[in-house]
């Protein structure tokens, strides 16, 4: 035993004050430069694929930028027979949208269209309403096989054939004057009989003309390459588009986009705008947007900016949120509780009876100056407690012996008992 | 970085010149970018966060219920006037309610090269060591539109100790000792007593205690007067195993159990006795090997119990037994404050009490949970009825548990949180009385 008392293994309770060197500082925020080298690489990552992005999408566009738009001058898209038109006094308008291509159509108007297939289900329906009204002429570049049974009917698409020069094999004088074309692509089956067959392909057309009502007729090109601008050169390719496409003093060359608010239109739109297809959901949007005073869109944006800081504002803690270890939170009655409430669920009445028999019959037993030992015994017990009953209207016999309750109100009810019986004891 | 309430007030402000007067992107960029440039210049301004220097001092030990005062010292070297929102984050068992822990919170405003001093009242909720997490400051600029924002780590510690509830007992229960050394009454001459002086006879004293042989030596009749034997050792065995994590009225038992043992303590060291503490589970988790005497001993049993948690796992009751004998190597009363369930202890203690016995007085104590009693009593509904059977049934296990252990030769005390204490202390002074120490 030594002299003073010693605690082990805990610590000193005295903290270690921090020394007041000007030097030290107990800052724990990451300095601009610790910042900086943990984001460095991030950023490099960030920049690299950046980068890449942009160097593989100016290597992957090339060729098929411009695609059959007769603005571009690249190999594939069409300038060049966009001007030989225009030479020969054809006006040549490049429209983007249905609205524009349906409001365009008319008796002496070529509508163009360049990607059939990217038209969704309703635009090719909308288009169809409005070339078939129009008696133009429709030219349809290349359209598949889901395209070509709304755009034409009563034509379908077969496999795609052989690419390459095809002489025409038809009376149409266009393609007698042009001799000798670039065809293939996709070829074409109809039972039309006023349809006019030409550069059939292991027995079927690859170009295709469709009488319309009055005037009107209908175009299929199953291979865009004689529109190409490296194309048209060659063969009877530029004989054959300008007369394709010079049939009508006004060219209208629509290119689908999907800027075009009538792709994301359904069916359902068709109701409003009759006709016309979208032109009715579109011009009541953009209505109401255009009534509200634009002071209002700017307030608007404005707020929005400073909801934005404020947002910042709230976001930002001061200080992280500290944890710590809690402590288990359980009780001590907490399996007593458990057992009663097992009790309860198996309806253990003859358990909770003799429990509390056996409990009552050992607080009896000292009041009447019976041993602990002999409190179980009937023959001990009851002759003791007997004697201190006045009268035989509490039947001590069944109540501290007798028989399991049958039900919840005679366990009650016993229970209720036993406590009178121990009063009774008590106070006689 | 950190922004205000301010900025976003004046940007929605805004929202009016940029609505009534100039509603284009123009007007967006006349309103936005002054503001964005006032709050780059306001936290180019604000006073350095990472250049503050701080220091702590105050209490580094509280009673648990009392509240403690830590001062932090806040010192602005550099050239500009720190405006600051600070936040000294402690745990949350740091203060008792939510509403005190905006203590941790202070706005302030300090000039340059000067310093100011915070203090930070804890008021813990639970006993434990408690650490200060980070210093968090937010450092606003002239304007109060942009503030930078940083940490700091200054280390502390407060330790919260037992609250020493039974305190009140100890006058009654040192009152009581002094009967026992017999300079009040007389004393009844026991085993465990040693003679302490002579003194002159009173009508009253016991005739058997008058010493003849210096009354004859003497004019007037001298009486021998005895006191109980001093100088004897005690081990207080806390048990802190998954029994004692049991709440009882939502403290703990070692807590319940802690108090009684601090209670004993301060009687024991005021009766001249040297008092051990032993804290052990599966391994001794504190120890405190006690001197001759003094009030150092009290402390050092509070500071080591402080830290203790009760452990989730079995009582190893045999390592308990050995490390208690190589704790106690004279002749000692052995304080064993455990749980009395029913399957710890016939399993753990009772295979392992007669080692104990053989050599040292042992004393067992156990908190009784009261809401037990309440349930063995509820009646009127089915349900209260099956809740009466189950209390009894606890009641019933524990005192047949409790009824094994005085065969051994062991005291049991058996006592409700409140009562324990005292319980505890009165075995004590009986075991003392009768010399069995």
């Amino acid at each position: 035993m030594t002299g003073s008392p010693t605690a082990t293994p805990t610590p000193t309770p005295v903290p270690v004050p921090v020394p007041g060197s000007p030097l030290s500082t107990t800052s724990v925020s990451r300095t601009p430069g610790q910042v900086w080298r943990r984001t460095r690489g991030l950023l490099l990552a960030a920049l690299l694929l950046v980068a890449a992005g942009i160097t593989y999408a100016a290597v992957g566009s090339g060729g098929e930028h411009g695609r059959l738009d007769p603005r571009s001058p690249d190999p594939y898209g069409s300038r060049a027979v966009a001007e030989l038109l225009k030479d020969r006094g054809v006006t040549v308008d490049v429209v983007t949208t249905l609205g524009e291509a349906t409001d365009a159509a008319g008796p002496d108007t070529t509508l163009l269209v360049a990607g059939p297939n990217v038209l969704t289900d309703y635009q090719r329906h909308v288009l169809r309403g409005a070339v078939g009204d129009a008696s133009g002429r429709t030219v349809l570049v290349a359209p598949g096989r889901v395209s070509v049974g709304t755009l034409a009917p009563g034509v379908s698409a077969e496999l795609p054939g052989r690419a390459g020069p095809h002489p025409p094999r038809c009376d149409l004088p266009a393609a007698r004057s042009a001799g000798t074309v670039e065809t293939g692509g996709l070829r074409y089956r109809t039972d039309a009989r006023d349809a006019v067959s030409c550069y059939p392909v292991d027995g079927y057309p690859t170009y295709l003309v469709l009488p319309e009502h009055a005037s009107g007729d209908t175009v299929l090109l199953g291979s865009p390459d004689l529109l190409y601008n490296d194309r048209l050169d060659q063969q009877g390719n530029a004989s054959l588009a300008l007369q394709t496409l010079g049939s009508r003093p006004h060219l209208v060359w629509y290119l689908p986009s999907l800027t075009d608010p009538s792709a994301t239109a359904g069916p359902g739109g068709q109701e409003n705008g009759e006709g016309g297809g979208d032109g009715g959901t579109t011009a009541g949007e953009s209505g109401f947007v255009d009534l509200i005073p634009s002071g209002w869109l700017w307030g608007t944006l404005q707020l929005a900016f400073a909801a934005v800081l404020a947002a910042i504002w709230r976001a930002r803690r001061l200080g992280p949120l500290v944890t710590e270890r809690l402590p288990v939170a359980v009780r001590a009655s907490e399996s007593t509780e458990g057992r009663a409430r097992l009790y309860r669920k198996a309806n253990a009445r003859d358990r909770a009876a003799a429990t509390l028999r056996s409990a009552t019959r050992n607080r009896l037993a000292p009041l009447v100056g019976v041993s602990p030992r002999d409190a179980q015994s009937p023959g001990a017990l009851l002759p003791a407690v007997s004697a201190r009953l006045d009268a035989s209207d509490t039947d001590a016999v069944a109540l501290l012996f007798g028989p399991a309750p049958a039900d919840d109100a005679a366990l009650v009810l016993l229970t209720d008992q036993l406590d009178a019986l121990e009063r009774e004891v008590r106070t006689s | 970085m950190a922004l205000t309430g301010r900025t976003a007030l004046l940007a929605a402000l805004g929202s009016l010149p940029v609505g009534i007067l100039a509603p284009s992107w123009t007007g967006m960029l006349a309103v936005n970018a002054p503001l964005s440039l006032a709050i780059l210049c306001d936290y180019a301004l604000a006073a350095p966060v990472r250049s503050l220097r701080f220091t702590r001092s105050g209490d580094t030990s509280v009673r648990l219920g009392d509240t403690a005062q830590v001062q932090l010292t806040v010192t602005n070297p550099s050239r500009r006037r720190l405006r600051a929102h600070l936040r000294d984050a402690w745990p949350p068992s740091s203060w008792s309610s939510e509403a005190e822990q905006a203590a941790s919170h202070h706005r302030f405003t300090v000039p340059a090269g000067e310093r100011v001093r915070l203090t930070t009242f804890l008021r813990p909720a639970r006993r434990g060591d408690r650490l200060p997490d980070r210093v968090t400051v937010r450092s606003f600029g002239p304007l109060g539109l942009a503030a930078r924002q940083g940490r700091h780590d200054v280390p502390w510690a407060v330790r919260v100790l037992p609250p020493f509830t039974s305190r009140k007992h100890l006058p009654s229960r040192l009152a009581r000792l002094r009967e026992l050394d017999g300079r009040t009454t007389v004393l009844t001459r026991g085993e465990g007593t040693e003679f302490d002086s002579l003194r002159v006879y009173v009508p009253g004293d016991d005739t058997r205690s008058i010493d003849w042989r210096a009354t004859a030596r003497q004019s007037a009749v001298a009486v021998r007067t005895w006191r109980p034997e001093r100088d004897r050792h005690i081990l207080i065995v806390l048990d802190t195993g998954r029994t004692s994590a049991g709440r009882v009225g939502d403290v703990p038992r070692l807590d319940a159990a802690m108090d009684a043992a601090l209670l004993l303590t301060a009687l024991a060291v005021r009766a001249g006795d040297r008092v051990n503490l032993l804290a052990y589970d599966r391994r001794v988790r504190a120890q405190v090997r006690g001197g001759a005497a003094g009030g150092d001993v009290l402390s050092s049993v509070v500071n080591a119990m402080a830290p203790l948690e009760p452990e989730l796992v079995e009582t190893d009751a045999r390592g308990l037994s050995t490390t208690a004998m190589a704790h106690a190597p004279q002749r000692s009363l052995i304080v064993l404050l455990t749980s009395l369930d029913a399957a710890p202890v016939e399993e753990g203690l009772l295979p392992v009490l007669p080692q104990l016995t053989r050599r040292h007085t042992v004393l067992v104590a156990s908190v009784a949970d009261p809401h037990v009693e309440t349930m063995a009593r509820s009646r009127g509904s089915v349900d209260a009825v099956y809740e009466a059977a189950a209390g009894t049934q606890t009641q019933e296990q524990r005192r047949r548990t409790a009824d094994q252990l005085p065969r051994h030769g062991v005291t049991v005390v058996d006592a409700t949180p409140n009562t324990l204490a005292p319980a505890l202390a009165d075995a004590y002074l009986a075991l003392k009385a009768a010399g069995r120490l």
